[in-house]
């Protein structure tokens, strides 16, 4: 799947049909036809499960490792083997790599001294971006003697030192403490603008993924599964494969026929789902009448309702989370030889029913999807 | 109790402080009694005279040790440097092989310094021979350079094991060529292992005599060519303070070695 076409000018990064090995895994280990475009400016996220190759892509646009074939282009110009000091992609790893034999100021002035800027425009430089990174008083001070945060803020610094087209960040939240992470996010989260770098970032995260990022691309086995808008990806996964890994949690049985969808939820007109267009394209492409398919809906599509309303349901367990509560009910079987359903719905912190009340549940059609099951 | 058992806790290590230290310096005490005494035979437990007729004539301008002194020096300063130059690449080139690549490229680089220094130089003179420099200091030098590359390559391969190479893909990712990246990131952050390297291959050519006898074939007179002479000769009191001449120079490089090294505010690896 290829990235929207960027409006105007080439994009600031564009991959063609890469193909990227994982070390010295067989080839069909690794990446395989990898087609993306990134306008200047614009911010992107990877997600995937561990092992898909995210970090793997962004060392290989980096040029830090091989590839074995497509092409990588920056700003139009074809820079599939060129080295990565000619490449104007700043690679920022998951732990922030200072340089320990040189200051902060040092630090940053480090792309410049290698461009040879001359020493007025090097302390202008430098003294603007400890400015923009909140980072004011910090140049004389050894990089072991500031901060975790701080350290994440002066290898950013340096990094738009370089005047990069891209900045490609490694998992830059990862393994921070919440309020680290919070620190850190917001920085990030203040490098987008007019003049500023594109920025790609692998995370695990899809909350930093949809507060961080325009477009967020899905990596699953060794390809670009999906490519969208944070909003539209989470509300409608391409794939049953996509939405098992966003953990939509509900992921049932269910059986096509005319223009019903059944499954324990009861039967729905397959026109209100979430894809009911890409459902009725399946089935007209199938010629079938009926076809056997999986209905996924997340938590907060579907509802508690009082007993006796919706599907006859018995509450199971409470999940209680940070962020959100939900609960696990066992809908009522017809008969004693069915498969048990059981599906997660999400509830008020308080006031919801306890394990064993009995209750109705109730699905909003509009939110959810229908999949093939391969 | 703590403060009561440590003084008894604190005896062995004391007497086993200076049970090193009197190994370490009873020799060069020897040496230096030796160097000042005329006459001094067994069975007498001390010197009959005092006398500094050695280390005048040895010590002597335009005589003496001062030649073998200066091609020693020379010799030294030569391998120290230039075993650095070829056996960082080396054993950087080793950190990188994985499994069985690395003990069998690590086991070849050992291999000059696992050898008898006699087998070995055996093998080199013939090789110097070949190539006509045989009796020369640079045939002599490219013996020294032979175990003090092993050595050395050996002692980077531990550096760069430890060394942390993100900083290298950190430093190419904003601008800086392989070789930028090499002078300006490289370089100062293992500037301390390699200073100790530099005193490493130093002294293993200072104190190097089995190859320099058989490549410099006598044409070659460094400091311990020159004490094994004296010893020869039975002249001991010359052949002391010839030993206390080689001494010294090595401490002192090692003490400027460590000194370089503490003074370089760098992280090491």
């Amino acid at each position: 799947m290829t990235a929207a076409v960027t409006p105007g000018g080439p994009p600031a990064l564009e991959l063609q049909a890469l193909d990227v090995p994982f070390g010295a895994a067989p080839a069909a280990a690794g990446l395989r036809g990898i087609s993306l475009q990134i306008a200047p400016g614009e911010r992107v996220a990877i997600v995937g499960p561990s092992g898909a190759g995210k970090t793997t892509l962004l060392r290989a646009i980096a040029g830090l490792t091989p590839t074995t074939g497509g092409v990588v282009r920056g700003d139009g110009a074809d820079m599939t083997g060129a080295p990565p000091e000619r490449r104007g992609c700043a690679y920022l790893h998951q732990s922030p790599v200072l340089f320990p034999h040189l200051d902060v100021f040092e630090n940053i002035a480090f792309p410049l001294r290698v461009r040879r800027v001359s020493r007025q425009d090097v302390a202008a430089r430098v003294a603007s971006l400890l400015a923009l990174l909140q980072l004011d008083g910090l140049g004389g001070r050894r990089t072991d003697a500031v901060s975790g945060g701080q350290r994440h803020r002066i290898a950013l610094a340096r990094a738009l030192a370089a005047d990069p087209r891209a900045l490609l960040l490694d998992e830059p939240l990862a393994a921070l403490d919440p309020t680290l992470r919070d620190d850190v996010r917001e920085t990030l989260a203040r490098l987008s603008g007019p003049g500023l770098p594109a920025l790609l970032l692998v995370t695990h995260d899809f909350d930093d993924a949809a507060l961080l990022a325009d477009r967020v691309l899905v990596l699953l086995d060794g390809s670009i599964a999906q490519d969208d808008q944070p909003a539209r990806l989470f509300a409608r996964p391409a794939t049953l494969a996509v939405a098992r890994f966003l953990g939509i949690p509900n992921q049932l049985p269910a059986v096509v026929g005319g223009e019903h969808v059944h499954s324990a939820f009861g039967t729905v007109p397959l026109g209100v789902l979430a894809n009911a267009e890409d459902a009725a394209r399946m089935m007209a492409s199938d010629r079938a009448t009926e076809r056997r398919l999986t209905l996924v809906a997340a938590a907060d599509a579907v509802r508690l309702t009082p007993p006796g309303t919706g599907v006859d349901a018995r509450v199971g367990a409470v999940r209680v989370r940070s962020a959100r509560t939900t609960v696990l009910v066992e809908i009522d079987r017809a008969s004693p030889d069915d498969e048990p359903v059981i599906v997660e719905c999400a509830v008020e912190r308080h006031g919801h029913p306890g394990v064993g009340a009995r209750v109705g549940v109730s699905l909003d059609a509009s939110r959810a999807l229908v999949y093939p099951d391969r | 109790m703590t403060t009561a058992s440590l003084p008894r806790r604190a005896w062995p290590r004391t007497l086993a402080l200076l049970a090193l230290a009197l190994s370490a310096l009873s020799p060069l005490l020897v040496l230096l009694w030796r160097a000042s005494a005329r006459d001094w035979f067994w069975p007498t437990l001390v010197p009959g005279t005092l006398s500094l007729d050695a280390w005048r004539a040895l010590l002597a301008p335009g005589a003496g040790l001062g030649g073998a002194l200066g091609t020693s020096a020379g010799l030294a300063i030569a391998c120290g440097v230039l075993a650095c130059v070829i056996g960082l690449p080396v054993g950087r080139a080793l950190s990188g092989l994985r499994g069985r690549g690395r003990h069998v490229g690590a086991a070849l680089v050992f291999l000059p310094v696992a050898a008898p220094p006699v087998a070995l130089g055996v093998g080199i003179q013939v090789l110097m021979i070949h190539l006509g420099l045989a009796g020369t200091a640079p045939g002599v030098l490219a013996a020294h350079l032979v175990p003090a590359v092993g050595y050395l390559a050996l002692y980077f391969l531990g550096v760069f094991t430890s060394y942390d190479a993100r900083v290298e893909e950190a430093a190419r990712t904003l601008g800086a060529g392989r070789a930028r990246t090499f002078w300006l990131v490289t370089v100062p952050i293992i500037r301390r292992p390699i200073l100790e390297a530099v005193g490493l291959g130093f002294l293993v050519s200072w104190a190097q005599v089995p190859l320099t006898l058989l490549v410099g074939g006598g044409a070659v007179r460094t400091l311990p060519v020159e004490l094994l002479a004296f010893i020869d000769a039975g002249q001991d009191q010359y052949a002391a303070a010839a030993a206390i001449v080689l001494t010294v120079p090595a401490l002192a490089a090692v003490s400027l070695f460590v000194l370089a090294a503490r003074r370089t505010s760098v992280v090491a690896v």
